[in-house]
């Protein structure tokens, strides 16, 4: 295979992981920080393209929309985590998963209600609408984008948590919380700020997957054992481990797809199972008992 | 026997004879959804031995209800008897249980939760895209055994050789539990690291459990294929996994028998609701968030509340 | 007074001869009052929901227009969500089949629920007319004298552009199909008039079913040197893959064709200016100016709030027809199951699809043609404009033995 396609093809990867990046980063952060277990993540994915679809209808501006999104989803995010989340805290995984899986059923039937079920898509913005040639390879110039606008947020991403006070506190807060709360820290309002940070970055991530990808009600469910993946690839709860996890899997895609046919449905799964079994806490993650 | 403990025992007869003699008052598609709830009862019986007993949250149980399924859509076309039917499919799905097993058990939480998924999800791909298994339509025509020379393929025959089966698994599941071994599991789930200072080789409890209910599900596999003449590869998605999932916590997790009435609401809820509304997907997720909300037990909890009978 | 009596012994005895003659038709009459049930078997839950809804509205319409009755009876529908999947579906016609009694079944979409459904349906003796879900084995090796269908099977709109695409565009030609038995049946179709017609498979690949990021099949197609491409592509996948195609440029070098549904009406407005060009072969469009069509267009637009119909509404149309007219045929009589599929065998009218009529070999549609069409902006937006089709389109029929 000559140079050029080798090239287009790690191009393509990073793209594909990037996008994985910033689909998984919200999930990590929840599961990791808070320890809780949010299968409707896939779901504030979904509000996210559907609010973005409704701004985009109301006001045309793409831009307008990316910025916007989020939020809504972030509120959504507040009222979730203060009405259904908080008594769950002390009671363990599996009445979070009975509850996060019925949010998922409500969440898709009410986009379906409001909606409707017709497959939808948001519109690549006039701007980037173009292919560009990189080095002999061509790519939308949308991918570039996002590739770039994922970097840069994992960047900012790490900054915040690192070396602001309020990362510091959020640290602090998951590493325990009762110390924190003791120190005088509302400990209540730093995991709804998470919860609701979280989930305000899986709906960004619906609005920028949007030109590429399509929206219709059950698009969650699609999107959530991709990010799961990544999410335990990387190590629950670790940044670095995110971004390491989403480019691995990015470019294992990618080569697999375009090297062995037949085999992309196994891909991701064979990724995850090589990796754990060879380290049990995801490659950047907490080693465990 | 204390109170308690009769009542509990009466009410189990009675509902079990309710059960048994239901062909002679309902319809047929009645009896066949009480006919189904048994069967996914079983799988999420077993599943509940992994959860509730052993602490092991497996999203990949359908793995082993869906190699029961094709073992016994496989054989029993050629052998029309209760080895193909039975023995063949919980034998197959302990040896994949054995394999998955081994390998999973090396991690735990969310890490064997996801491991255990990426099983199931790789049998699903294969299954999907292997034309000797069927592809994406699955394998169809498949004829019921003969039991001890007798045919079962009538609603009515079915439902009593359903209704045996579904006994004895409930009944050995209930002895496991009971047993030193059930009392191991439970020392595990409670403190690891406890069991494993004293010396248990806490490994191969857990894998034990592991084959006990992965042979299981393919029993009630086996039995769903049985049931409908028929199988397809989303008996190994991750979402078949994860309704049983949800049928042990709406039961009550660690209750065993739970797993039947969760079984049991589920499939009410999804199939009776959907002939009336078009909003039964909101009706069944807000079902789901109140009971965890008001019913922590499920429904066995809450049965347990209203009676006054303890655990 | 002889007289008298006379007249009226006579009127009384031609009386009581006329009611004794009528007798077993009022009879019947009174046990045919019971209403004629339809069952249906569709998604109305899911992204397919919206080919449930195309398929169920156009029969509405068509019931409608007899307001719902036929021969003197009064036609129920019972519709069941089947979910889009075969364990629901197998339940769902079980109930229609035993708890309902259905007189006759329709539906479903997912040809995997088909496939489970044919077994039940042979064996029951229910009469099953397929109005969506296209598995080639209902029309070969699983044929049975009580399915029919008035959909299309997965070869159909494939073996024709074969050598279309080889004669009219270019016989360099990448060929892409989600991978699954459908898919690969499909391209297998294609492949039979293409390759004859002296065409090049200049690559061939199967990427996953319901995959979002087409970019390394791209990258590979752009890299083969195809001059075309041919897509068999559904759903989500048809709109993801069609608007990257847009987004990586190919569309202009390497013309995209494929099968019907890269482009219908259910993707379309979600593909946007992205699906200008393609070119696709299928049994129907809109646009279609037979006088049977424009009235059902204009009919269908008024009665769903503008809603323009696509080939799963024809294929609801064609079924109600079907319907309407055997039931006719026999004076409404169910009871007579033989007679029935007989009417049914024998059913032919104007489609907004053209003449349509029944293969007695396969019981599956001939279709009267395939349309060849263009995505193109016309009055009212982005719509499939055909402009060449290809003539009486039957299904092989391979392996299916139906008792004559």
């Amino acid at each position: 295979m000559a140079g050029s396609d080798l090239f287009a093809q790690a191009l393509n990867g990073l793209s594909y992981g990037v996008l994985l990046f910033l689909l998984s980063v919200g999930l990590t952060l929840i599961f990791g920080m808070l320890d809780v277990v949010n299968l409707a993540h896939g779901s504030y994915y979904m509000l996210g393209a559907y609010a973005g679809l409704a701004l985009i209808a109301a006001t045309g501006n793409f831009w307008l929309a990316l910025a916007v999104a989020p939020l809504a989803v972030g509120v959504v995010g507040i009222v979730v985590e203060r009405t259904c989340l908080r008594p769950l805290y002390r009671r363990g995984p599996l009445d979070q998963v009975l509850l996060t899986f019925g949010l998922i059923y409500v969440f898709e039937d009410l986009v379906k209600w409001i909606w409707g079920g017709r497959i939808r898509s948001i519109p690549t913005p006039e701007l980037l609408a173009s292919s560009v040639n990189v080095w002999g390879a061509v790519i939308p110039s949308y991918r570039l984008f996002v590739i770039a606008f994922g970097l840069v947020m994992a960047i900012g991403l790490w900054l915040v948590i690192e070396k602001t006070r309020l990362g510091a506190i959020i640290r602090a807060g998951v590493y325990d919380s009762e110390m924190t709360a003791g120190m005088g820290i509302n400990i209540h309002r730093v995991f709804t700020l998470v919860f609701a940070f979280g989930a305000a970055l899986a709906g960004l991530s619906g609005v920028i997957a949007g030109p590429i990808q399509s929206a219709y009600p059950p698009m969650g469910a699609s999107i959530l054992i991709p990010a799961l993946i990544v999410v335990v690839v990387g190590g629950l709860g670790s940044l670095k481990g995110s971004l390491a996890g989403s480019l691995l899997i990015g470019q294992a895609e990618t080569f697999g797809k375009a090297w062995l046919p037949g085999a992309s449905m196994l891909i991701i799964y064979v990724v995850m199972a090589v990796v754990l079994l060879m380290r049990p806490q995801g490659l950047f993650g907490r080693a465990l008992k | 026997m204390t109170g308690p403990v009769l009542a509990r025992a009466a009410a189990l007869i009675v509902l079990t004879a309710a059960v048994a003699l239901f062909p002679l008052a309902a319809g047929t598609y009645p009896v066949k959804l009480l006919q189904e709830i048994l069967i996914w009862g079983i799988f999420a019986m077993s599943l509940d031995l992994l959860m509730g007993f052993a602490g092991m949250v497996s999203f990949g149980h359908s793995a082993f209800f869906g190699i029961g399924a094709y073992t016994a859509a496989l054989l029993l076309p050629k052998f029309p008897g209760l080895l193909a039917a039975l023995v063949a499919p919980a034998v197959a799905a302990g040896l994949g249980a054995l394999v998955i097993g081994f390998f999973s058990i090396r991690v735990s939480g969310v890490y064997f939760i996801m491991l255990t998924l990426a099983f199931s999800q790789m049998f699903y791909a294969v299954a999907f895209q292997n034309a000797f298994l069927g592809a994406e339509d699955g394998l169809v025509g498949i004829p019921r055994p003969a039991v001890l020379g007798m045919s079962i393929g009538s609603t009515g025959a079915f439902h009593a050789y359903l209704l045996v089966i579904a006994i004895v698994c409930a009944l050995f599941l209930w002895r496991v539990v009971r047993s030193p071994f059930g009392h191991v599991l439970r020392g595990i789930h409670e403190n690891e690291a406890r069991m494993q200072a004293v010396g248990y080789p806490v490994n191969r409890y857990k894998l034990a459990a592991f084959v006990i209910a992965g042979m299981l599900a393919g029993v009630a596999g086996s039995l769903y294929t049985q049931f409908v003449g028929s199988i397809s590869p989303s008996a190994f998605l991750w979402t078949t996994s994860g309704e049983a999932l949800l049928m042990v916590i709406i039961g009550g997790t660690g209750t065993l028998f739970g797993g039947i009435l969760g079984a049991g609401a589920f499939i009410l809820l999804q199939s009776l609701v959907s002939s009336y509304t078009e909003r039964w997907m909101l009706i069944l997720g807000l079902t789901f968030v109140l009971l965890v909300l008001f019913a922590p037990g499920g429904i066995v909890g809450a049965l347990r509340g209203r009676v006054g009978l303890r655990a | 007074m002889a007289q008298l009596t006379r007249r009226k012994f006579l009127g009384g005895a031609s009386a009581i001869a006329a009611g004794a003659a009528a007798g077993p038709w009022v009879l019947r009459a009174h046990a045919q009052g019971a209403p004629i049930k339809i069952g249906l078997v569709l998604p109305y839950s899911g992204v397919y929901a919206v080919l449930g809804e195309s398929i169920t509205q156009a029969m509405e319409l068509v019931f409608a227009r007899e307001n719902w009755t036929v021969a003197g009876r009064k036609i129920e529908m019972i519709k069941e969500d089947d979910e889009m999947q075969p364990p629901v579906g197998i339940r769902k016609t079980e109930k229609l089949i035993e708890s309902d009694k259905v007189d006759i079944l329709t539906g479903p979409v997912h040809s995997g629920i088909l496939m489970g459904m044919r077994d039940k349906v042979h064996n029951s003796k229910t009469i099953l007319i397929v109005s969506n879900a296209g598995a080639d084995a209902i029309s070969r090796e699983r044929c049975s004298k009580w399915i029919f269908r008035t959909s299309f099977s997965n070869w159909q709109p494939n073996q024709p552009m074969g050598g279309w695409v080889a004669k009219n565009l270019t016989k360099d030609v990448f060929i892409m199909a989600p991978n699954y038995q459908a898919g690969k049946d499909q391209l297998g179709a294609f492949k039979e008039t293409f390759v004859p017609a002296g065409g090049k498979l200049v690559g061939e690949d199967y990427p996953k079913l319901g995959e979002t990021d087409y970019a390394p099949y791209l990258t590979k197609i752009r890299q083969s040197g195809a001059k075309a491409v041919y897509a068999f592509f559904s759903g989500t996948d048809a709109v993801n893959f069609v608007k990257q195609y847009d987004q990586f440029g190919l569309k202009q070098s390497i013309k995209l064709t494929g099968a019907g549904f890269l482009t219908e009406p259910d993707v379309l407005p979600a593909q946007g200016r992205s699906a200008l060009g393609v070119i696709t072969g299928h049994f129907y469009t809109p646009l279609l100016e037979n006088p049977t069509n424009v009235a059902f267009v204009r009919d269908f637009r008024a009665k769903f709030g503008g809603k323009m119909p696509d080939g799963f509404a024809c294929q609801g149309y064609d079924t109600a027809e079907t319907i309407v007219r055997a039931l006719k045929a026999v004076g409404g009589n169910t009871q007579d199951k033989e007679k029935l599929v007989a009417a049914i065998e024998a059913t032919a009218f104007e489609s907004p699809r053209g003449p349509f009529r029944f293969d007695p070999k396969t019981h599956n549609v001939i279709q009267p043609f395939i349309y060849i069409r263009e995505v193109k902006e016309v009055a009212g937006g982005l719509n499939n404009v055909p402009f060449d089709k290809v003539a009486d389109v039957r299904d092989p029929g391979t392996g299916c033995t139906l008792p004559s």
